[in-house]
């Protein structure tokens, strides 16, 4: 997700890529966005107040995972083409685990014993 | 010795080979060779890309369903060394390992059956098509000498094709 960079003249390339790289790790994998999205009232869950983050961190993008500064802008951001495509595969098939690479490799289910406690 | 799949080709790792990536939330992800490293850092979906394990199960090209995968799993218990089960699993191994490689290949000649003769047919096709590309039909009816006179012989697909290929 990059930035706008201000110098750029050509239309087409106008986003710069230095935030980019910047927020690489900070920002959470395909996979645990669709974990988070799993769990049920995920979307109406009070966000914790977080004076570092853009908007005290309660502006979120649940699937981009993205905070934003205002109620105005994540709607903005709710219009753009990049949330609609992620919503979209995000409602897909869950992304590739390790689990998937084990059953297509031809390994069988973990086989974890018999349960010892009862919850 | 425990030994690990990769998380985008699920290629065996044995030790001492790879790299192994641990994410910060304690995901860790395991990588036969860069090649495959390098395809998890482009963001690639193993679904999505030809070679993988994950795309031939996804696609019917390798066998799905079979007893044979059973045998091998991730076993998240302790077990009680005994040299008698242990030599009797080292020789059920090969076994079962000669069982797989076989109904594979049997997989594999199902999967193929039809093919040549699909491609046969295609090839025909095309020649039949596109035989202009090759001779101007205008050439072909100035002069009868270079087609075939027309009469009518039983002759299998391939002789067929022959006769044509030299005129």
């Amino acid at each position: 997700m990059g930035g706008k960079c201000p110098h750029r003249k050509v239309k087409k390339r106008r986003l710069s890529h230095k935030t980019d790289r910047r927020s690489k790790f900070l920002r959470k994998g395909d996979d645990a966005v669709y974990e988070e999205l799993q769990k049920p009232d995920a979307e109406n869950k009070p966000l914790p107040v977080d004076e570092d983050l853009p908007g005290m961190g309660q502006y979120y993008c649940l699937h981009c995972d993205r905070y934003f500064a205002t109620v105005a802008v994540r709607d903005e951001h709710f219009k753009t083409k990049k949330h609609k495509k992620r919503v979209k595969q995000m409602l897909g098939p869950a992304p590739h685990t390790q689990l998937d690479a084990d059953l297509a490799a031809g390994m069988g289910m973990p086989d974890n014993g018999p349960k010892l406690m009862s919850m | 010795m425990r030994l690990e799949k990769c998380w985008f080709c699920s290629s065996t790792i044995y030790p001492g080979h790879g790299i192994q990536f641990v994410r910060n939330d304690a995901k860790i992800f395991r990588f036969c060779r860069s090649k495959c490293h390098k395809n998890f850092k482009m963001k690639r979906n193993p679904r999505k890309v030809k070679w993988t394990k994950a795309y031939r199960r996804l696609h019917g090209k390798d066998m799905t369903q079979d007893s044979t995968f059973e045998f091998e799993r991730k076993r998240n218990r302790p077990e009680r060394y005994d040299r008698n089960i242990t030599e009797n699993t080292l020789k059920a191994i090969k076994k079962i390992d000669k069982v797989r490689v076989d109904r594979e290949a049997r997989h594999h000649a199902k999967r193929m059956k039809g093919k040549k003769a699909k491609e046969q047919r295609e090839a025909a096709k095309e020649l039949e098509q596109s035989i202009h590309m090759v001779k101007a039909p205008v050439a072909l009816q100035q002069e009868p000498s270079l087609t075939l006179p027309k009469i009518k012989v039983k002759v299998s697909q391939q002789q067929a094709e022959e006769n044509r290929m030299e005129e």
